[in-house]
């Protein structure tokens, strides 16, 4: 590790209601690979938004090569050398490689655009990096792997000094993440500054120099990796010792029916020739990594999305689900991943938002029956602890994990049989993650039955009864919660990747 | 003010709608001091005829802007509508009952047409109704062969003026009552009804409402129904008010009733509607027109204030949005 590059000292963001950052301390060195981490919430992208200028701080000073700072954009880190790796790529699926990673500030031959130097350029920084992509590629025919690679070749070509990667390996396959570990790696003797950003333990211990750990908003504390174990970090994180033991043994009773049966889903590139079974009582756990289909099954079967074909059975009977309609009628809910764009309309009430794929049974005559409508809001506030002064409170005053518990609420409103709950805690504290896995736990007990697609694997070993993997887009294996290990899972879900 | 803007009476009825009605009693003081004869029972008689028309009009498209959507057509069709049965009312002869009739079914066809092609073959709003806008005015031509249409006078011999007295009955504003019932109705739709609830939910996700397994097609095109009924209506009230119609025309009324839409709150970006502050809105423009002829000024200064007026609001109600995010 070199000389300190960057210190970020007593840094303090506030948004209306919610103390985002308390005075947050950070040290980066040259050469010096630094781990940010903390729970989802706890602040880390909003530490991130502050240093490239995407937000502005209270208070507080960054101190870059020796000099205060601010800067107000992210053009403005960007040419002083901070570039961020995003967690969501930035890229233009229609451009090339070449093109995308020159974006803004591409090479001119009087006033036509010079692609054949874009070209050359692009090649070299993938040299550099031992990397082979081609700079003639169209972007999305690329992996999210390859994807995040380009990302950082652009990273590189702004000459960063520090480069910040935001979950970098989510969607990455083994091989991908070894191949950016080397680049990691490579970065790091060339002095440069990373600051890494991840959930995953076993990366940290692999990659990282240091390790700060953050806090609902609070800085925790700055630890070098090496000397100490994973347990020290989690305890700094959650402050609080935390129950992720794993399910040891399937909860459904033997012989208990099949309510759903599904048979060759076909749904684009997405969703090939999906079969599974769902039991009464069951939560079926759908594991994968990014991208491989998940949702886009789950939203083939609900009829969210078209599909090519598919026969899907409820209770042994045939049904046509063509819209979320049928899906509804037909006694299925579905909780999205991105609450905010499908599951809730934020400007309306809790009360409005409860009822909302059940208004009909709160009508009385053609009128609303707001009583009674209030009445069921309030049961499902006290029954969940949804936290809000009343169920006349926008909804986009509550938040996450109150939120999600008002989905949810709407479905036990409209009383499912089959839910399916898509990253039901993405973006959840520890405290509501832990009660909405009390919930569901107790509402497969009541014989309802669960899908449940999650990328946590420790969230798919701890709720499953039974686990089902999908790889690009196809089934790749099915395991009873007995045999299933982390290994076995990932196992699968690699299994068409080469 | 933040105290005032809490008080739960305030809250119910609406802090801006309480400002934009004060707003309504200050112009028409000042008014009544600039201009002299301007206050008086005669001259509110005159604004009225021009509330009654506009208020449908606006009504209706409080609805599709509650979708999110918006609707350039209504004053092209409601003219449609006053051309179309009026010819057949003087050239074919019919009964003013059919004509009347006749009238609110045209206007209800043009909201079923943008309807469906908004809602079923998702053709964006503004194209639509921008279309439709054109072909309203082209049909209301060719119909009368681009002859201006007159209504029968109250006092026509053949008895056909009796429509006239749905405005006035010998200084008695019918035409008041009326107008005041379809607010209570339009009013009961947009807050207690399943399809006033689908609206507003749709206008502000309307992806997150189908996912609730909502025919959110049905509504929304329910949206544009309503409208064109309202604008079929609105044409009953303008050939009562103003007895000639020409062809061709009637694009400026889009804006006004647009305009009495977003100075009561209903949000141009969906979700946010107030049937109350769009009927306080039309009496603000109804006034201003009012006021501008008494000062001897034309009917472009009013366009140029309408025009206005629709850009501060929606720049009111977009700035709103962005410092509560």
């Amino acid at each position: 590790m070199g000389e300190v590059i960057l210190t970020m000292k007593g840094i303090d963001k506030s948004f209306p209601g919610v103390h985002a950052l308390d005075h947050v301390d950070l040290e980066l060195r040259k050469g010096e690979v630094h781990a940010l981490m903390g729970e989802n919430g706890a602040g880390k992208s909003t530490l991130m938004k502050v240093l490239t200028g995407i937000y502005t701080k209270d208070s507080g000073t960054i101190t870059y090569e020796g000099k205060e700072v601010e800067f107000h954009n992210t053009h403005e880190a960007q040419e002083a050398g901070i570039v961020i790796v995003h967690q969501e790529l930035n890229m233009v699926g229609d451009l090339t490689v070449a093109q995308n990673i020159f974006i803004g500030r591409e090479f001119k031959k009087g006033i036509m655009i010079d692609d054949r130097k874009m070209i050359a350029e692009s090649k070299k920084l993938f040299d550099d990096l031992h990397i082979d992509i081609d700079p003639r590629a169209k972007m999305s025919d690329l992996t999210v792997g390859k994807q995040q690679m380009c990302e950082i070749a652009k990273a590189i070509s702004h000459k960063a000094k520090i480069i910040i990667f935001d979950e970098p390996s989510a969607a990455l396959t083994e091989k991908e993440i070894e191949d950016l570990f080397r680049i990691i790696r490579d970065l790091r003797s060339q002095n440069l500054g990373i600051i890494y950003i991840s959930h995953r333990m076993d990366e940290i211990k692999v990659i990282t120099d240091r390790v700060t750990v953050m806090r609902d908003g609070g800085y925790v504390g700055t630890l070098i990796t090496n000397d100490c174990t994973k347990e020290d970090i989690i305890n700094m994180m959650v402050g609080r010792v935390i129950y992720e033991e794993p399910k040891t043994h399937s909860m459904v009773p033997e012989g208990a029916p099949v309510v759903l049966k599904v048979e060759h889903l076909n749904a684009g590139k997405m969703v090939q020739d999906v079969s599974f079974e769902l039991h009464k009582g069951e939560i079926l756990g759908f594991s994968g990594l990014m991208g491989a289909g998940r949702t886009e099954t789950a939203r083939a079967l609900f009829g969210a999305d078209p599909k090519q074909s598919g026969d899907i059975y409820i209770n042994g009977e045939k049904v046509t689900i063509n819209t979320p309609e049928d899906a509804v009628k037909h006694g299925i809910g579905y909780l999205s991943e991105d609450r905010k764009r499908f599951g809730i309309v934020v400007q309306k009430t809790i009360a409005e938002n409860s009822t909302m794929a059940t208004l009909e049974k709160y009508m009385s005559g053609l009128f609303i029956n707001k009583g009674a409508e209030k009445k069921v809001a309030e049961q499902y506030v006290q029954e969940l602890a949804t936290k809000t002064p009343s169920v006349d409170e926008l909804v986009v005053n509550l938040s996450g994990g109150n939120q999600q518990k008002v989905v949810i609420a709407k479905w036990l409103v409209r009383n499912c049989d089959i839910l399916i709950f898509d990253e039901p805690t993405r973006g959840i504290d520890v405290g509501a993650k832990n009660e909405i896995y009390k919930l569901m736990n107790r509402l497969a007990a009541e014989g309802k039955s669960i899908i449940m697609i999650s990328s946590e694997m420790t969230e798919i070993l701890r709720m499953s009864d039974r686990v089902l993997v999908m790889c690009e887009g196809k089934k790749t294996g099915e395991i009873a919660i007995e045999e299933a290990t982390q290994e076995a899972i990932m196992d699968k879900a690699t299994r068409d990747i080469k | 003010m933040e105290k005032i803007k809490q008080n739960p009476i305030v809250k119910k009825l609406g802090f801006n709608r309480i400002i934009l009605f004060c707003i309504l009693i200050l112009m028409y003081l000042a008014f009544s001091l600039a201009i002299p004869g301007f206050a008086g029972m005669a001259r509110i008689m005159s604004i009225l005829n021009y509330v009654y028309f506009l208020g449908f009009l606006a009504l209706g498209v409080t609805f599709v802007i509650a979708t999110g959507g918006i609707d350039f057509s209504i004053g092209p069709v409601m003219f449609c509508c006053a051309l179309m049965s009026g010819y057949t009312l003087n050239t074919y002869g019919a009964p003013v009952a059919v004509s009347l009739l006749l009238s609110i079914v045209i206007g209800f066809c043009f909201g079923m047409f943008n309807g469906y092609l908004v809602a079923y073959i998702g053709v964006p709003p503004f194209i639509v109704s921008m279309a439709t806008m054109n072909i309203a005015k082209g049909l209301g031509s060719v119909f009368t062969k681009t002859q201006s249409v007159s209504w029968p006078q109250a006092n026509d011999p053949t008895g056909k003026g009796w429509f006239r007295s749905l405005v006035k009955v010998e200084g008695v504003p019918t035409g008041l009552i009326i107008f005041a019932v379809a607010v209570v109705i339009l009013y009961i739709v947009m807050n207690n009804t399943k399809a006033g609830r689908y609206i507003l939910c749709l206008g502000s996700n309307k992806e997150a409402v189908r996912l609730s397994g909502v025919n959110v097609r049905k509504w929304q095109m329910l949206a544009y129904v309503i409208c064109g009924l309202m604008a079929g209506i609105a044409a009953i009230f303008f050939v009562s008010a103003y007895t000639t119609v020409q062809p061709g025309l009637g694009d400026t009324y889009n804006n006004e009733a647009i305009a009495s839409c977003v100075m009561g709150g209903t949000s141009m970006a969906g979700g946010l509607a107030s049937i109350g502050g769009t009927v306080i809105g039309v009496f603000v423009i109804s006034l201003l027109q009012e006021g501008i002829m008494a000062l001897r000024m034309t009917k472009e200064v009013q366009m140029i204030i309408t025009g206005l007026i629709v850009i501060v609001f929606v720049y009111a109600d977009v700035s709103a949005r962005r410092r509560k995010n």
